[in-house]
């Protein structure tokens, strides 16, 4: 026996970067617009989903795939309100990725809008390109007006990002502006939107943005 | 758990090319920005290459720096920031990679 050293330069994304530019081709060529939308266990993403389903007209053909470590319970909120659907359980794993994706999109293809919600999380899903146009971070105010500050990854790489739940902000002593000037610091880019998917707060300044982006695509 | 997962096959796959009996040791090349905790790291990578020939192998962790500068002044950050003190916006370049540079092994 003896010992060798061998030098690679073995790209450990790579498999996940190869796969994400398929399915970006894959929709670009379908006409369909996908929003990767990433945030916390319980800070709004399906309830999001849900009322965009509600709200956006007709004539917008829109398709949802549901990210959970477990069960369908999403899948089955979303599909409820007429959404096209497909869920997918990550198990132990914390983030969507690209091959998971690949083999969920064939049956979208004939949709205009497609939400991927990914796994309630906000560190992992950052290094995971799905192959999405647009992504959207969404984090409520009961998770802390200190929780933009704590993630400043996410919310780099975020095109829109939501503070949810503002209506429950003084019963949990959260400093709205403070949120939303952390996240402005951290991304001078990205569209800043205050909500509360309850009362609905900033809604309408939500489908306006997907009403842009969409029609953009066409 | 994934990293260390994909580390390791990738491992084992050059290990395998190279008919090695046993892996002593492991290069990996990895961006700041990834905020990888490294005993987090080399404790999954011993969970993960247990019971193969990778068991017991030593990771080297080398961390890169992401290229934070602005693009209208081209002063340099080692922090990303959103706007430059000049008022321009920041181009953050790098720091998300993860390679493996290099394998020691036993043939
Ligand atoms: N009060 C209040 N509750 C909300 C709001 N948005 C979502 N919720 C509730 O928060 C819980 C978690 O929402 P869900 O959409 O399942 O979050 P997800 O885990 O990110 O998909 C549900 O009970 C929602 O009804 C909001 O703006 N205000
Ligand atoms: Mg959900
Ligand atoms: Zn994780
Ligand atoms: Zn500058």
């Amino acid at each position: 026996m003896h010992r060798i050293e061998v030098d690679a330069e073995i790209d450990l994304f790579e498999v996940n970067k190869r796969l994400a530019a398929e399915n970006r081709e894959f929709l670009k060529k379908n006409g369909v617009t996908a929003i990767n939308i990433m945030g916390a266990t319980g800070s709004g993403k399906t309830l999001l989903i849900e009322k965009t389903a509600d709200t956006l007209s007709d004539g917008v053909r829109m398709g949802a795939i549901l990210g959970d470590v477990v069960g369908k319970a999403d899948y089955e909120r979303v599909a409820r309100h007429g959404v096209k659907a497909e869920a997918i359980n990550t198990g132990k794993e914390c983030h969507l990725d690209a091959h998971l994706i690949h083999h969920a999109i064939e049956k979208f293809d004939d949709v205009d809008l497609l939400f991927m919600e990914n796994v309630g999380n906000l560190i992992c899903p950052v290094d995971f390109d799905l192959g999405e146009d647009y992504r959207v971070v969404i984090v409520s105010v009961t998770e802390g007006d200190d929780v933009v500050e704590k993630h400043p990854e996410i919310f780099r790489l975020a095109d829109v990002i939501i503070i949810n739940k503002v209506a429950l902000a003084d019963a949990v002593e959260a400093d709205v502006d403070k949120m939303i000037s952390d996240a402005r610091r951290l991304n001078a880019r990205a569209k800043v939107i205050k909500m509360d998917l309850k009362n609905n707060t900033g809604f309408d300044e939500w489908i306006e943005w997907l009403q842009e982006v969409i029609g953009g695509m066409c | 758990m994934s990293f260390a997962q994909t580390i390791v096959e990738n491992v084992l796959r050059l290990a395998e090319e190279k008919k090695a009996k046993k892996v002593r040791g492991v290069v990996i090349e990895l961006g700041e920005l990834l905020l990888i905790n490294p005993e987090q790291l080399e404790f999954c990578f011993q969970v993960a290459s247990h019971g193969t020939i990778a068991e017991g192998a030593e990771l080297e962790l080398k961390f890169t720096k992401p290229v934070i500068e602005c693009l209208m002044c081209g002063k340099k950050y080692s922090e990303p920031i959103a706007i430059c003190e000049c008022g321009g916006i920041i181009k953050v370049e790098g720091g998300k990679d993860m390679l493996i540079r290099r394998v020691e092994m036993e043939v």
